[in-house]
C-alpha cells in the first residue's frame, strides 16, 4: 500500500511539473494556452490526438463489452480509424488554413463566422458542451474504480486524485503542455497496455500463446469468436451501424480542434499514416485482444458472474474491469500499480483534452463571442483557466449520478450528441451554398430528435431510436440543413471569398513556396 | 476534400474510398464475420477473428490507397 501511495503521488508530480514548466514558457496569450500558439508538429500531434481519444474506456469499456458480447463492437474502431483520418485528410488542411488566417481560436469560432451568426455559435457551444460535459466526469469515476480495486481505498480518493492532477495540468499547461504531457501518458498507457497482455498471455498461455487462448474460449464460449455473440446483439444491421457511428469520429469536438494546432500543412499528409499504421494496426488491437480472447480464456463467465455477485454489481460493471482482474490475478502486485498508472494516464490524457476544448468554448465562443467582444488576452484566458474548475465539478457530479456501462456511454449518447454539429462543420467547409439558418435549422433539428429518441422509452424500447441513436438524429438534422440551405439566400460573395477562396488559395501558395 | 475533387486522381480516391464503405459494410450484411455453416467460428492463423481479421484488411486497404494518393497525387503534398 504505501509503495503503491508512493508511485501515486511522483506520477502526479511528474505531471504537475511539466505542467508548471508549460506556464513558465508559454506566451501567456490565448492563441498559446488555447492552441499551443500553433506550433504543434506530426509527432506530437499523434500521441496528442491518439491518446486524446484513447481513454480509459479503452481499458474497461471496450474490452469489457467485448468479453460479454462478443467481437462485434470492434467495428466502432475500425470506423473511428477511417474517421480520424478522414478529419486529417478531408476537413483538416481548411480548418487549419481558415483558423490561421483569420487567428481564429475554437472549430465553432470559424463556423459562427461563416455563418455569420451569434446564435448558431450559441447552439453549437451548448449543444457539445452537454454531451462533451459528462464523459470528462467518467474518466475519474473509471479511476475511481480501478483505484479501489488495486489499494482498497475508496474510490472517491482515486477520482479527487485524478481531477487535481487534470486541473492543475490544465490550468497550467494549456494546450501545448496538454500535447506534451500526452506524449508521456501515452508511453505510460502503452507499456501498460501492451506489457500487461504479453506478460499474462506468457503466463497463462505458454504453449500456444494467443492460438491457445482462442482453442480455449473456442471450447468454452464460442460464440464469443463470431457474430452477432453470445446475446445475438450484432446482427448485420447493428454492425453496420456501429461502423457507421465509428466514422462519425471525425466529428469529435475535441480532435477537430487538434487540426488548429497543427504548426504546417505537412501534417496533415503525414498525420494519416500514423493512424492507420499505429493506431488502427497496433494500439487499437491490444485491447481488442484483451477482451476477445485474453480476459475470457483466463476468466471463465461463471467466475465473473460470481464476482459480480460477490460485488453487488451487474455483470457488466464486473466486465468493465476483467482486464483488471485477470491481472491482478495473474501478474506480481508491483505490476498491478504500473497498470493503474497507465489507466489514470489514459484517463488523464483523455479528460485534458476534453477539458482544454470545453473551456476553449466557454471563453472563447460563450463569453467573448456573445457578451465580452472586446475582451482582452488576459481575459480570455484568465476565463478559460476558471471554465475548466467548473466544468470538473459540474461533470464528476453529472456522471456521479449516472453511472452506466462506459462503453455504450460513449457509443450511444456522446458519439450522437458530437455528430450534431458535423451537417453544419462539413457544409460550412466544404459547401458554398450552406446557409445560417440551415445550419441552425439543421442542429436543433438532430439534438431535438437525438434528446427526444433517448428519453422516449415506451415498453422498454425506444421507438424512434432506428438502428443507432445517431442514425435517425444525423439524418434528419442533414436534411434539415440541407432544404433550408436551398430555400434560403445563398451566403454574400465576402464569406465565400473569405471562407474558400481564400483558403484555397492560402493552401496552394503555401506548398508552390514550399517547393521552391 | 474541395481540392480532390477538382482532379481525376482525386475523384478515383474519393471513390475508392466510399467504394470501400460500402463494400465493407455489405460484407457486414451478408454475414462475413459470422460462423462458418457448421457453426464453427472462423479463426485466421488460428487466433484471428473475422471481426479482426476483415478490419485490419479495411485499414490496411485505406493505408495503402491513402500513401498512393497523398504522396503522388495530392495537390497540396
Amino acid at each position: 500500500m504505501g509503495l503503491t501511495l508512493l508511485v501515486l503521488g511522483a506520477f502526479g508530480a511528474i505531471i504537475i511539473l511539466m505542467a508548471a514548466y508549460g506556464y513558465r514558457i508559454s506566451a501567456k496569450t490565448a492563441e498559446d494556452y488555447m492552441l499551443g500558439g500553433r506550433t504543434i508538429g506530426v509527432v506530437v500531434m499523434f500521441f496528442f490526438v491518439l491518446f486524446a481519444i484513447s481513454s480509459a474506456w479503452t481499458f474497461y469499456g471496450f474490452p469489457g463489452l467485448l468479453y460479454t458480447q462478443g467481437p462485434g463492437y470492434v467495428m466502432f474502431i475500425w470506423g473511428s480509424v477511417a474517421g480520424f483520418a478522414g478529419l486529417y485528410m478531408f476537413l483538416g488542411p481548411r480548418l487549419w488554413a481558415l483558423a490561421k488566417i483569420n487567428r481564429f481560436l475554437s472549430p465553432v469560432e470559424v463556423l459562427g463566422e461563416r455563418y455569420q451568426s451569434k446564435a448558431l455559435r450559441l447552439i453549437l457551444s451548448l449543444s457539445i458542451l452537454a454531451f462533451i460535459v459528462p464523459y470528462v466526469g467518467i474518466q475519474p469515476l473509471g479511476v475511481g474504480a480501478g483505484f479501489e480495486a488495486l489499494t482498497g481505498l475508496p474510490a472517491l480518493w482515486g477520482a479527487i486524485y485524478t481531477v487535481v492532477i487534470l486541473i492543475v495540468l490544465v490550468l497550467l499547461g494549456g494546450m501545448r503542455i496538454v500535447a506534451w504531457v500526452n506524449i508521456f501518458l501515452g508511453v505510460v498507457y502503452m507499456s501498460a497496455l501492451l506489457g500487461s497482455l504479453l506478460w499474462v498471455i506468457s503466463v497463462l498461455f505458454p504453449n500456444g500463446g494467443l492460438v491457445e487462448a482462442a482453442d480455449i474460449v473456442a471450447r468454452t464460449r464460442p460464440e464469443l469468436l463470431s457474430d452477432p455473440g453470445p446475446a445475438g446483439t450484432y446482427t448485420p444491421i447493428v454492425l453496420g451501424g456501429t461502423f457507421v457511428v465509428g466514422i462519425l469520429a471525425f466529428s469529435w469536438p475535441h480532435v477537430a480542434i487538434g487540426c488548429m494546432t497543427a504548426r504546417d500543412k505537412s501534417l496533415f499528409k503525414w498525420f494519416p499514416l500514423l493512424i492507420f499504421v499505429f493506431g488502427g494496426l497496433f494500439f487499437y488491437i491490444l485491447p481488442f485482444l484483451w477482451g476477445s480472447l485474453v480476459a475470457p480464456a483466463a476468466m471463465p463467465l461463471g467466475e465473473l458472474e460470481q464476482l459480480a455477485a460477490q460485488n453487488g454489481v451487474s455483470l457488466q460493471t464486473e466486465a468493465d474491469r476483467v482486464v483488471q482482474t485477470v491481472i491482478k490475478r495473474t501478474l506480481p502486485e508491483w505490476f498491478g500499480v504500473f497498470v493503474l498508472l497507465g489507466v489514470i494516464a489514459a484517463a488523464v490524457s483523455t479528460a485534458a483534452v476534453q477539458l482544454m476544448t470545453s473551456s476553449v468554448i466557454v471563453s472563447r465562443d460563450v463569453i467573448q463571442g456573445l457578451f465580452k467582444p472586446n475582451a482582452s488576452d488576459r481575459q480570455i484566458t484568465g476565463w478559460a483557466r476558471w471554465s475548466v474548475v467548473a466544468i470538473v465539478l459540474l461533470s464528476l457530479i453529472i456522471s456521479f449520478f449516472n453511472q452506466g456501462a462506459m462503453a455504450l456511454y460513449l457509443t450511444d449518447v456522446s458519439v450522437p450528441g458530437f455528430a450534431q454539429w458535423a451537417p453544419a462543420l462539413v457544409g460550412g467547409l466544404l459547401w458554398k451554398r450552406g446557409t445560417k439558418q440551415g445550419a441552425i435549422a439543421g442542429t436543433v433539428a438532430g439534438v431535438v430528435y437525438l434528446v427526444l429518441s433517448l428519453l422516449i422509452v415506451i415498453d422498454g424500447s425506444r421507438p424512434l431510436v432506428i438502428g443507432h441513436p445517431v442514425l435517425p438524429s444525423l439524418m434528419v438534422n442533414t436534411i434539415v440543413y440541407i432544404v433550408v440551405s436551398k430555400l434560403t439566400p445563398r451566403p454574400g460573395e465576402e464569406i465565400e471569398a473569405q471562407f474558400f477562396d481564400e483558403v484555397e488559395a492560402y493552401l496552394k501558395a503555401e506548398t508552390t513556396s514550399r517547393g521552391k | 476534400m474541395r481540392e480532390m475533387i477538382r482532379h481525376r486522381a482525386g475523384r478515383i480516391y474519393l471513390f475508392v474510398l466510399v467504394l470501400s464503405i460500402i463494400g465493407y459494410i455489405v460484407f457486414l450484411a451478408m454475414g462475413g464475420t459470422t460462423a462458418a455453416e457448421n457453426g464453427e467460428p472462423i479463426l485466421v492463423f488460428g487466433w484471428m477473428t473475422m471481426s479482426l481479421f476483415s478490419g485490419v484488411l479495411f485499414v490496411g486497404f485505406w493505408l495503402v490507397t491513402y500513401i498512393i494518393y497523398f504522396f503522388l497525387f495530392w495537390p497540396y503534398r
